[in-house]
């Protein structure tokens, strides 16, 4: 699965792969022992900002959770 | 609005069945979406783990129905967020379109729960409120998004460990 900014695809993938992997082997079995992908998630998460940024895509200032919340207008 | 809901068995147990809805995308039973890109994650003090997630839809349209629609956009973006509690067994997603939002809104909510009577098991309940606006076929619109949707989550449900809208 791509990223939305396809420059960021293989820091995506290699964050994905440490998620996974604590997901399943760590957090579902209890162990909520540090987590190891912070590095990967730093690198992976300056990339999307800023394709983010670039695109134009209007992440913020939209909650939800609840069907009754007004949304921005775009 | 029309407002839609659905409830699905797996035959797996909750770990299972998290561990692959977590890994959703890319799915064979939803193409449109293209793009999944996570913003933020972090554990809550109870445990939970959140995730706010970004997905980039691509519908195809044809040229004729954007110019109808009054947009250019090809791509649309939902933003989704997830909390999976390992204590008491509960995945729970809900998303919404952040673009077209003059024009369709679609909130959505999953639950992934095991069954009640059967850990072996694991139910997902899954709901969706459309609303189009500003659309004279309003009506008739959201009835069709609502009829697309249920025929996604009924396509292979029972064989595929991916339920797609």
């Amino acid at each position: 699965m791509n990223s939305v900014g396809e420059a960021c695809t293989e820091l995506k993938r290699e964050y994905d792969q440490c998620f996974n992997r604590w997901f399943a082997e760590k957090f579902l079995k209890g162990d909520r022992s540090g987590d190891p992908c912070t590095e990967t998630f730093r690198r992976y998460q300056r990339c999307v900002q800023k394709a983010i940024k670039e695109k134009d895509i209007p992440v913020d200032g939209v909650e939800f959770m609840g069907p009754n919340k007004d949304k921005p207008e775009s | 609005m029309k407002i839609w809901s659905t409830e699905h068995v797996f035959s797996y147990p909750w770990e299972t069945v998290i561990k692959a809805a977590m890994r959703k995308y890319p799915n064979p039973m939803n193409p449109n979406v293209v793009g999944v890109d996570v913003l933020d994650r972090t554990l809550d003090a109870e445990g939970r783990l959140h995730s706010h997630r970004l997905l980039s839809t691509e519908w195809g349209l044809p040229g004729i129905v954007r110019a109808i629609l009054g947009t250019n956009q090809t791509q649309t973006y939902v933003k989704e967020h997830s909390i999976v509690d390992p204590d008491e067994k509960k995945m729970e997603l809900c998303s919404t379109n952040i673009t077209l939002t003059n024009l369709i809104s679609v909130d959505e909510r999953l639950l992934y729960r095991p069954h009640p009577e059967n850990p072996g098991v694991t139910v997902l309940t899954q709901e969706a409120i459309i609303t189009v606006k500003g659309v004279s076929l309003s009506s008739y619109l959201e009835g069709m998004m609502v009829r697309s949707m249920s025929a996604n989550a009924r396509k292979k449900c029972r064989v595929s460990l991916y339920c797609s809208l």
